[in-house]
């Protein structure tokens, strides 16, 4: 594994599995003090066009944070940057409050990005037994995975041969593969039905539940409303808003709206 | 990096390249190697009847070299497809992505890169060495250090291919792209080589960039060490520069800086490079070197030896003096200096000079003049600067040579049925499924 050491988070509360995490207490408001990730001021441009404007965020352990808005609103770009894997003009990433330069990000992040097919050529088994070789998973493990996000129907499938959702599945599964506590995923449920976005939110608050935090770029919010537990409003490569759908509530005035309507109150 | 080079070689044997170039790679080196074979014993014929006819016919090259030439112009052209799919599919699928956070340095990804591009030279060499065994079973000889010293120097051009395409996948978008810059290179030196190659000054210098110089000290039975610390030193440099160019989270202008210093380090490494005198000649007829004794007494003498030659370097007589003359002197003496008396002046130029011919020899502060382009004239007079006696020739040191009449239907049937069939069926076995995983306890 090359010597690199994967950044470990100090002894925290592990949060509850809910169903409806707006509703009942949630991991957030269990741990709103334990700052996993702090990001401060990301400023990225492309020739004069400003993608990112002075992004702050707190990212808090053992939460599901959405990033929502409209198509070219600079979420991808924003999980690129806060990945590492884009370089940027200004702004830092802090994990537990100390620097982590965009080198050692990929020991506490691990980025899944929309669109990605690896390995066309290869067989499912191929590219998750590679994951799993890299990360020495068990043979538990891996099976663990698949049997959660329900690939095992196409495991001798090549990868060009998948479809959407399957596709999608795969990537998931890669990165339920990986250790590092904080997952970062673009449009996770693109390519999936209701009931299929469903079950991948179970999926997610059971990894919630076993420690892990993660930030979902979703541009559905009736998807992001059903699984996050606090939302980065993002319109224009600015932060228009941040907070719980409560918390989104109580600053436009609207006292029992869905996110979509906090959202076109604030942008 | 287990997982890591195991997952590279899947991706070099899942693509189509590698068993296209495979397949293409039969017709053309059957097609080369049959003819060379069949010029080598219509030479052999008469060689058969004359031991001095005999001497003259050497495998390295009437079989050998034109067989891996074959070779050579499928690694020129194809080798770069093959090569750039290590890394331009993984960026062109956005798998990059997820393998740069990977807990790999970007070195380790670059060095499993290459480890994938040295199996796929391996196995594109099949062909190659195929021939070599059906020369060798037919009755052929193949002497094994200047075989090996060859096909080492094959290996060399390959993976500085190999090398260049990486660092194109890596700067490029797209694997078209990657594929233009690498061509640029080696379809390049083939330009350099028609159009500046024998031209005096700069030009000749920057014919020496060349790719296929790469080659040629190989061809003619020489290895030498500055050669393949450089060709070392430039793989290594253009790796390097795929190292830097890789990790997608570097500011544009980072990358720049750290190009440059790659790029200055590396020029250093090849002008140490030149400064290497150490050859080995690896021929079995010994071409490259004067006899034994010769070679000896040469060896003894210890003062500066200068040549002044009043010759233009297009000149023929001066690629003759050169090859048959000069290269051994300065392979033979420990302190040999060769100076153009017509610096940059082209033939046309010099040759209204008087002198324009002469090879002017100093050694010791006595000096003597010829025009001569043979050791056999030349040595004795060195000897006769040097004061002293030349050496009684050693028996049975002559190169017998190899003349071998074989026919060409075994290699043809090879070539053209048999090597594509054995090639089709790896190619099926590298597309099967893999085995399940394993059920959870």
């Amino acid at each position: 594994m090359d010597g690199v050491v994967h950044l470990v988070a100090p002894d925290r509360p592990i949060p509850s599995n809910s169903a409806r995490p707006m509703a009942a207490p949630s991991a957030s408001e269990q741990a709103r003090d334990q700052v996993l990730l702090r990001v401060e001021s990301i400023t990225k441009q492309y020739a004069n066009q400003a993608a990112l404007s002075d992004v702050t965020f707190d990212i808090q352990a053992g939460e599901i944070l959405g990033i929502i808005g409209p198509n070219g609103a600079g979420k991808t770009t924003l999980l690129e940057a806060v990945a590492g894997i884009l370089p940027i003009d200004r702004g830092d990433v802090r994990w537990h409050g100390k620097p982590l330069p965009p080198s050692r990000r990929r020991e506490a992040i691990f980025y899944l990005p929309d669109g990605v097919r690896p390995y066309l050529d290869q067989p499912v088994t191929r590219v998750l037994s590679f994951f799993a070789g890299v990360y020495r998973r068990s043979t538990d493990e891996i099976s663990g995975a698949i049997e959660s996000v329900g690939l095992t129907p196409v495991l001798r499938k090549r990868v060009y041969a998948l479809s959407k959702g399957y596709g999608r599945r795969l990537m998931l599964t890669l990165g339920l593969l990986t250790p590092q506590l904080l997952l970062l995923m673009d449009e996770p449920f693109d390519g999936f039905d209701l009931r299929q976005t469903r079950e991948i939110v179970s999926l997610l608050r059971a990894e919630v539940a076993k420690g892990r935090t993660f930030v979902l770029a979703i541009h559905q919010l009736a998807d992001a409303e059903r699984v996050c537990d606090r939302f980065i409003l993002l319109v224009d490569g600015r932060v228009r808003g941040i907070g719980t759908l409560s918390d989104l509530r109580s600053r436009t005035g609207i006292s029992s709206g869905s996110l979509e309507d906090v959202f076109l109150a604030l942008t | 990096m287990r997982p890591l080079l195991v997952k590279e070689l899947w991706e070099i044997l899942s693509g189509r390249a590698l068993w296209t170039m495979l397949l293409l790679m039969c017709p053309l080196i059957g097609y080369s190697f049959s003819q060379a074979a069949s010029l080598y014993g219509e030479a052999s014929v008469t060689g058969l009847q004359s031991p001095v006819l005999a001497s003259s016919l050497s495998p390295l090259d009437g079989v050998l070299v034109p067989t891996l030439g074959a070779f050579y112009v499928a690694v020129t052209l194809l080798f770069p497809f093959v090569a750039i799919r290590v890394l331009g599919q993984e960026k062109e699928s956005g798998a990059l992505r997820l393998l740069v956070q990977l807990p790999y340095r970007s070195s380790s990804l670059i060095a499993a890169k290459l480890a994938a591009v040295l199996a796929a030279w391996v196995l594109s060499s099949i062909p190659a060495i195929s021939a070599l065994v059906i020369w060798a079973m037919q009755g052929g000889h193949l002497s094994a250090p200047e075989t090996l010293n060859l096909l080492f120097g094959h290996l060399l051009y390959g993976l500085l291919v190999g090398a260049i395409a990486l660092f194109s996948a890596s700067v490029s978008e797209s694997a078209a792209t990657a594929a233009i810059v690498t061509l640029a290179f080696t379809i390049g030196s083939w330009v350099l080589d028609f159009t500046v190659a024998g031209q005096p000054g700069l030009l000749a210098w920057i014919a020496r960039l060349s790719l296929t110089q790469v080659l040629r000290t190989f061809e003619q039975g020489l290895l030498s060490a500055g050669l393949v610390v450089g060709i070392g030193a430039a793989m290594f440099g253009f790796a390097a520069l795929a190292n830097v160019w890789l990790p997608p989270g570097v500011q544009l202008r980072d990358k720049v800086i750290r190009s440059i210093v790659w790029v200055l380090v590396v020029a250093l490494a090849l002008g140490l490079a030149t400064q290497i005198r150490l050859t080995f000649d690896a021929t079995e007829d010994r071409r490259n070197s004067f006899p034994p004794a010769d070679q000896h007494l040469l060896a003894s003498l210890a003062q500066p030896l200068v040549v002044t030659v009043n010759l233009a370097p297009e000149d023929p007589r001066y690629a003759d003096l050169q090859r048959n003359v000069l290269a051994k002197l300065e392979r033979a003496m420990p302190d040999v200096s060769i100076r153009l008396a017509s610096g940059r002046q082209s033939q046309a130029a010099a040759a209204g000079e008087d002198r324009y011919g002469e090879v002017e020899y100093t050694y010791d502060a006595r000096s003597d003049v010829s025009r001569s382009t043979s050791p056999r004239e030349i040595l004795p007079m060195l000897y006769g600067l040097a004061g002293v006696s030349p050496p009684a020739p050693a028996p049975g040191s002559d190169y017998p040579g190899y003349p071998l009449v074989a026919g060409r239907q075994v290699a043809l049937l090879w070539f053209f049925a048999g090597l594509p069939l054995c090639i089709a069926l790896a190619w099926w076995w590298s597309r099967r499924l893999p085995k399940p995983l394993p059920a959870r306890s």
